[in-house]
């Protein structure tokens, strides 16, 4: 069969959602991906079929997971989730925005709790958010204006691969013709990452002090002297240099990442970012942009909030929907044992949540909608094989700028696959049938 | 020795994740915990001796290696995964956030530890 | 006085959403009515009933019913919220949201309290013989104002982000007040007038961000926040409320980050 080339192809991995992707298929299968980043290259070719893939439906049977048709895997799904008195369902951010707005109307018939990755990611950034606001601007803004750039808590090599050479550091923009060498990179982090080893200045902060750096840029940026000689083992010297550099800038940006968000402080780091970043626009142009890992996790928080109010952890057992990270966030949920069945979709909590989340999920029923073996679906007691979104269904995804792209199919499932949205939208007829609605 | 423990991604730990999870790429990628130079030096191995790191939440096996995004004494950092989740603070202090960042460990060298898969551990708690 | 006891007779299997226990609901009301007032459990709609033996009737005064809780509660969920008077008495753990957005009336809880206690107070009173969670008298999500009146006791320790967005005001004569023997972090963050009494130690970040308002540490804090300023040492601080303590306390300015000529002032004991 002759070789199929699709250019300028949507990466469905990052949040920084690459759209100049080449992809070669010959026979339904890809056998050449061009552009992408190492981790980029690595999920088109793991839609290629293989032993690590599912392209039946699972049902466990006397403790293995067995073959099942999807009739029997999407009826005892539903009964699951229609008899459940506290369903929890957790994941939705590497998937579509269709398949996210049917999932807020099969989770609001069930009356369970609705929760997406950002829960453990930058959910603590959407709260300090929702605090303090948001100076923000969009990606090509960044490319063609920026020229000091400070990456706070966030290793965008290792991360966002391709963010530097796209937007924030390498490339050539509209007021930036010379690229690097046009920008000031600034990096604050613990460890000297590969970022920091790239950057014109590396912050070595102590980990888990980002709040109290924060504060003593923002009491000098006032005029203050500080009392103390060093804060978060960063001299005052050079906090004072890095406020006038902050201050002199044309048109400053922070991207930060999960540095601010999983250590002590949590949103509360964001929080005084945001401020900082607010306090800097009296004396230069300043925005700032989250740095957000799941390709379509800004779309969750999108497409709930427009359909529910609210961005991640939502409740709809009393039939209205209500919000609160902390009660009704997946992981508090797990390890207060407040729930009765666990409907995962693209994610994977067995390895990313704490261990006391995961013993407790493992306890009561588990369904995983999940593409590829994972822990989660390996120890799932229904596992429904979707199609890949971005490589084997359409849809739309947004950027971590909260731009919206389309993503394209560039190849056919494998045979017995449906995407995401089309088994939410069997589960919501199969509840909805049992419930009697 | 005592260490100041943190997770995070690396690109490594990105593509294992790919369609890899059962796969030895993961293990590769993630069962492992990176020390600072002049730190490693101290625990008096060869680079990949298993070690065991301890924290108040647990302990989990994984090779040791020697950082390239050093220095930084006194830290470790093991790639997110079940490894780094079995031993992190799950404390979300009311904001649905976990601790995977910052957590008081302790290291030792163990000279025949078996590292587990990233099944075999969450088989272990089942 | 009218008294209607409550005693646990199933313990939930979920969190138990219990806003309908609070004088306000159980004004007028019988025994056969209180025991029909709704409650959540998962998404089961349920009565108060089927949880609870039920014993007394409520009075039509409202400041003259006396609620008295029993059992084990800690995943009942917001006991006398928006209560306006009356009193609760709770004998044991209490779930989160325990007195949120109360005006008025006293509330005892003789044992813990979840996260949420207190949050967003208005008025009344809320004592925790023993420890209380994270979010103790705080503002809601993305709420600039919090607690606005009224006095929190907390005989233990309380968790992070406790009286965060505090909303007092000396001319309109609110002050709103917690008391706690021991304190994690961002204790009185953001805080706007509030009044902190801290008996014991606090872990770090103490009033952060605090544009007026005063927070009064008897023991040590963790790590200071850089961005105070020591201004002296008093022997005795005189409370916006009329409140004096007599000791020898280290009195900072603060914090400058968020406003150079803050209002926010923070004893350390020395």
């Amino acid at each position: 069969m002759a070789k199929v080339v699709k250019e300028d192809v949507v990466c469905p991995f990052c949040g920084t959602l690459c759209d100049d992707i080449k992809i070669i298929i010959e026979d339904n299968e890809i056998i050449e991906v061009d552009n992408a980043c190492a981790i980029g290259t690595a999920k088109f070719y793991s839609s290629n079929v293989s032993e690590h893939r599912y392209t039946k439906p699972m049902i466990r049977n006397n403790g293995k997971l067995e073959e099942a048709s999807w009739d029997e895997a999407l009826n005892k799904a539903a009964e699951l989730l229609a008899n459940a008195k506290r369903p929890l369902s957790y994941g939705w951010s590497s998937t579509e925005c269709d398949a996210q707005r049917k999932a807020v109307e099969l989770i609001e018939i069930c009356g369970g709790i609705l929760d997406n990755t950002a829960s453990v990611c930058h959910g603590p950034s959407i709260l300090a958010i929702q605090d303090v606001g948001c100076p923000t601007s969009t990606l090509g803004e960044y490319k063609n204006r920026a020229d000091l750039v400070l990456f706070w808590g966030s290793n965008p090599v290792h991360a966002h691969p391709r963010h530097m050479s796209r937007y924030s550091d390498f490339i050539r923009g509209y007021f930036r013709v010379d690229g690097r060498l046009d920008r000031t990179i600034i990096v604050v982090d613990p460890r000297n990452t590969h970022t920091a080893q790239i950057a014109d200045m590396h912050i070595k902060i102590n980990p888990g002090e980002d709040y109290e750096l924060f504060n003593a840029i923002r009491a000098i940026l006032r005029g203050a002297e500080l009392d103390v000689k060093k804060v978060a083992g960063v001299p005052v010297k050079q906090i004072k240099e890095l406020v006038e550099i902050l201050k002199s800038c044309k048109f400053g940006v922070l991207f930060f990442g999960l540095g601010l968000t999983m250590t002590k402080g949590k949103h509360r780091n964001v929080d005084a970012g945001i401020s900082l970043v607010r306090e800097l626009n009296d004396h230069t142009k300043f925005n700032l942009t989250p740095m957000r890992g799941h390709y379509n996790v800004s779309g969750a928080n999108i497409v709930f909030t427009w359909s529910t109010g609210y961005p991640y952890s939502i409740d709809f057992s009393k039939d209205y929907p209500r919000y609160n990270p902390g009660e009704f966030s997946a992981v508090d949920i797990l390890k207060t044992n407040d729930f009765d069945v666990t409907l995962v979709i693209a994610s994977d909590p067995a390895s990313n949540f704490p261990k006391d989340a995961v013993i407790n999920m493992l306890k009561k029923p588990l369904i995983s909608i999940e593409p590829h073996k994972t822990p989660t679906s390996e120890m799932a007691d229904i596992v429904l094989p979707p199609a890949i979104a971005g490589i084997e269904c359409e849809g739309t995804a947004y950027r971590m700028d909260k731009i919206p792209l389309r993503l394209r199919k560039v190849k056919n499932a494998p045979e017995g696959c449906m995407a995401d949205a089309e088994i939410v939208e069997k589960l919501i007829e199969k509840v909805k049938e049992l419930k009697g609605e | 020795m005592k260490f100041f423990l943190t997770s995070g991604r690396t690109i490594d730990q990105g593509v294992a994740l790919e369609g890899q999870k059962l796969g030895r790429e993961n293990i590769k990628a993630c069962a492992i915990c990176e020390f600072d130079k002049d730190d490693f030096k101290k625990l008096d191995c060869m680079i990949g001796t298993p070690v065991k790191v301890t924290t108040k939440f647990g302990e989990v096996v994984v090779y040791s290696q020697i950082t390239e995004q050093g220095p930084h004494p006194g830290l470790i950092f093991i790639p997110m995964g079940p490894w780094a989740n079995a031993i992190i603070d799950p404390e979300t202090y009311g904001t649905g956030m976990p601790s995977y960042k910052g957590t008081d460990a302790e290291v030792e060298v163990v000279k025949s530890g078996k590292i587990l898969s990233a099944l075999e551990i969450v088989k272990s708690y089942k | 006085m009218s008294k209607i006891e409550l005693t646990l007779k199933k313990e939930p299997t979920f969190s138990l959403e219990a806003e309908s226990i609070s004088p306000d609901n159980f004004k007028g009301k019988t025994q056969k009515d209180i025991g029909a007032l709704r409650v959540f459990h998962g998404n089961e709609k349920l009565s108060l009933k089927d949880f609870f033996d039920i014993k007394g009737t409520a009075g039509n005064n409202l400041d003259d019913i006396e609620i008295v809780v029993n059992g084990n509660l800690s995943k009942v969920k917001r006991i006398g919220e928006k209560m306006s008077g009356g009193a609760i008495t709770i004998n044991g753990d209490v779930g989160m949201h325990v007195g949120n957005t109360m005006s008025g009336g006293k509330i005892v809880v003789n044992g813990n309290a979840a996260d949420w206690a207190g949050a967003m107070m208005e008025g009344g009173e809320l004592e925790i013989t023993e420890n209380a969670g994270n979010y103790v008298g705080a503002a809601y999500r993305g709420n600039w104002e919090g607690m606005t009146n009224g006095v929190i006791k907390v005989k233990g320790s309380v968790g992070y982000e406790s009286m965060i967005w505090a909303r007092g005001s000396t001319p309109k004569k609110r002050f709103p007040k917690l008391i706690c023997g021991s304190a994690g972090q961002f204790l009185g963050l953001h805080n706007h007038g509030g009044i902190i009494i801290c008996e014991g130690d606090a872990e770090a970040r103490v009033a952060a961000d605090q544009a007026r308002g005063f927070v009064v540490v008897k023991g040590k804090i963790g790590r200071m926040m850089p961005s105070f300023k020591k201004i002296g040492e008093v022997s005795e601080i005189e409370l916006p409320d009329g409140e004096k303590i007599s000791d020898k306390f280290i009195e900072y300015s603060g914090d400058h980050a968020t406003s150079a000529k803050t209002k926010g002032r923070l004893f350390v004991a020395k």
